[in-house]
């Protein structure tokens, strides 16, 4: 995901000035960073287009999503591997992706292509805990906070507004988006959150080695 | 014979008018060294409660699962097995044509047609309804391996609980069959047994000749039975619910009742016995490498006009521990079956207890090496009337080199 990010942001900027990083902070009422939360940088000037780039990475392992989040730019490609040793059947029916994938053990499907800005959460038919979500943003800046909450891009200049997503977030997404203005210093960006993030159900990633789903 | 014809149907059916598919083949070979105590098993007749009566090298199990999906929800799935001991050798253990809808919202439903088992063990969750924990099952699972399965239909409405943000995940499921009459036989004479032999679809199990079952002026009936037949052209039914926080702790109800007319009877003498059972069922994944997992079931079985009519109770707790390569397990067992009926000259109360210990290590993801020792005590009261001693402590120890695929 971070090397493809890079390679577009590498592509799209040869020409042009870099400001200094730029440091994003996700916070809670009780000054607590969130993880694995997706921050993007919707550019204000003209728009830009993905390069061509290898697909992103949704794999299946262990009866999981792995990542659990993948944030990919508009008209991206997405590939769906199946590292595991027994069937999947992916599907999602949110809007702005709706398909089904049956991945075979050894099957290797080709990419899809997402066109469609916003949420594309995933399930399984074989695996009803398995969860997992594409966000497609239309923009090259993007990326997911760190343990400590923490995102770092260099940006070029300009006007951007600042906008973050997690299925774990309460607050109204609109409240929490920033216009920014990126000159060329260094700046951190904090977006506090006013309502608690939902509980995270990681323990459904904890799968018992044996079970009777087919 | 109806079973296999059902999966030539359900084959011919699936192999056209389907688009993307690919046909999964898995296999599982067992063999065994076993030392027997040398207690005549019921496959030779006797009264003993465990599947070998001499010791040597068996093959213990061997089975194929062909299965296959497809993007619309339908899939199917096919076991053979062969078994060396027993009366039918080659034969299907379970045939079902599922469908499970692609859906999104917090209930949903799938259901199944064919011929398998009600999700009623949390013990035989391995491939061909084997237990990944022992190879000599629970008293409760070997006799429902053996007498009980559903060739029929079952309906489930089930909730994921990561579809609602929720730790708790549940299930409620109903079924419908024919063809278990006789189930309740094996119970009322044999009484419970430890084992891994699973009846075939068209299987007779048998039993030691108890003189008041053979006799014509009493019961009447051969010792054997076939327990997937259809007499009466009643339908049983069987309701279940699941409930499972996250993956760590599982909970299972079933009740079963055959509906069966205990008055209705075969051209080989044989009965349908009205059987129902209520069964518990509780796993708790203690942490990453310890799991207890227990079973109660409590029930009784009727036939003719109440000439045997039992309750049975039986439970097991299992602890089994898992570290790297090696699987430790420990199980527990206790069974009873108890008479109420009219006729006193046939025996049918009988229990025991039973301590069954395994190790198994995976040498790779193909092969498997394991060792188990099992011990009971159990108590028959027709064994008097083959002037046998009612009371016998039975062991068996258990080497087996496993092959999957």
């Amino acid at each position: 995901m971070f090397i493809r990010m890079s390679f577009a942001i590498l592509w799209l900027f040869s020409s042009a000035i870099y400001a200094k990083e730029q440091t994003v902070k996700i916070v809670d009422s009780a000054g607590k960073g969130h993880p694995n939360v997706v921050i993007y940088f919707e550019p204000k000037q003209a728009s830009t287009t993905i390069s061509d780039i290898a697909p992103a990475i949704m794999d299946q392992i262990d009866t999981q999503f792995v990542p659990h989040i993948l944030a990919v730019q508009k008209n991206s490609m997405v590939q769906f591997p199946n590292s595991d040793s027994i069937k999947h059947h992916v599907y999602s029916f949110s809007a702005a992706k709706t398909f089904e994938l049956q991945l075979y053990k050894d099957f290797k499907a080709d990419p899809l292509l997402f066109a469609n800005e916003g949420v594309v959460e995933l399930g399984c038919n074989v695996h009803d805990w398995m969860l997992g979500y594409i966000f497609v943003v239309d923009t090259p800046y993007f990326g997911k906070t760190n343990a400590k909450g923490e995102w770092v891009i260099d940006l070029p200049e300009g006007d951007y507004s600042l906008k973050v997503w997690s299925p774990l977030i309460q607050d109204n997404l609109e409240s929490l988006t920033k216009e920014v203005s990126i000159s060329e210093t260094s700046s951190t960006l904090v977006i506090n959150l006013a309502k608690p993030m939902l509980q995270n159900l990681h323990q459904y990633e904890q799968v018992d080695e044996f079970s009777d789903y087919e | 014979m109806r079973v296999i014809n059902l999966s030539f149907i359900l084959l011919a059916v699936l192999s056209t008018g389907f688009a993307v598919s690919a046909v999964e083949t898995k296999g599982l070979v067992q063999v065994n060294y076993v030392f027997a105590d040398g207690q005549p098993s019921w496959f030779e007749n006797g009264t003993g409660i465990l599947a070998y009566s001499d010791s040597g090298i068996n093959v213990q199990q061997a089975l194929v699962e062909v299965s296959d999906s497809y993007s619309n929800g339908i899939s199917f799935s096919i076991i053979a097995n062969y078994y060396q001991r027993g009366e039918q050798n080659l034969g299907i253990s379970q045939a079902q044509l599922r469908y499970k809808p692609l859906m999104g919202g917090k209930v949903r439903w799938r259901a199944r047609a064919g011929f398998f088992y009600p999700k009623i063990s949390l013990e035989n969750v391995d491939l061909g309804w084997l237990s990944p924990y022992t190879y000599t099952q629970s008293a409760i699972n070997s006799w429902i391996g053996e007498e009980l399965r559903n060739p029929g239909l079952e309906f489930t409405l089930y909730s994921p609980g990561r579809a609602r943000r929720s730790a708790y995940s549940w299930e409620i499921t109903g079924g419908v069959f024919k063809g278990n009459d006789p189930t309740g036989t094996i119970l009322s004479w044999r009484g419970f047994a430890l084992h891994d032999r699973q009846s075939l679809n068209n299987d007779r199990i048998p039993f030691a000749p108890y003189p008041t079952v053979l006799d014509e002026q009493q019961v009447f009936h051969p010792n054997y039975v076939e327990p997937f037949h259809e007499f009466d052209g009643h339908l049983g039914f069987y309701l279940g619910a699941h409930l499972d926080y996250f993956q760590k702790v599982k909970f299972r109800y079933y009740y079963y009742d055959n509906q069966a007319d205990p008055k209705a009877i075969s051209f080989e003498r044989l009965y349908a016995w009205r059987t129902k059972f209520h069964s518990f069922g509780l796993q708790h994944n203690i942490n990453k490498n310890l799991r207890f997992i227990s079973q109660w079931m409590t029930g009784t079985t009727t036939m003719g006009l109440r000439a045997v009519f039992v309750n049975y109770d039986a439970w097991f707790a299992m602890f089994s521990y898992k570290l790297d390569r090696h699987r430790l397990s420990a199980r527990y067992d206790g069974f009873k079956v108890r008479e109420d009926d009219f006729m006193p000259n046939d025996l049918n109360n009988s229990n025991g207890k039973a301590l069954t210990l395994a190790w198994r290590y995976n040498l790779n993801k193909a092969w498997q090496v394991g060792v188990e020792q099992h011990f009971n005590q159990n108590f028959a009261a027709n064994r008097a009337t083959l002037l046998e001693p009612t009371e016998i402590d039975q062991q068996q120890s258990l080497a087996v080199l496993q092959y999957r695929w």
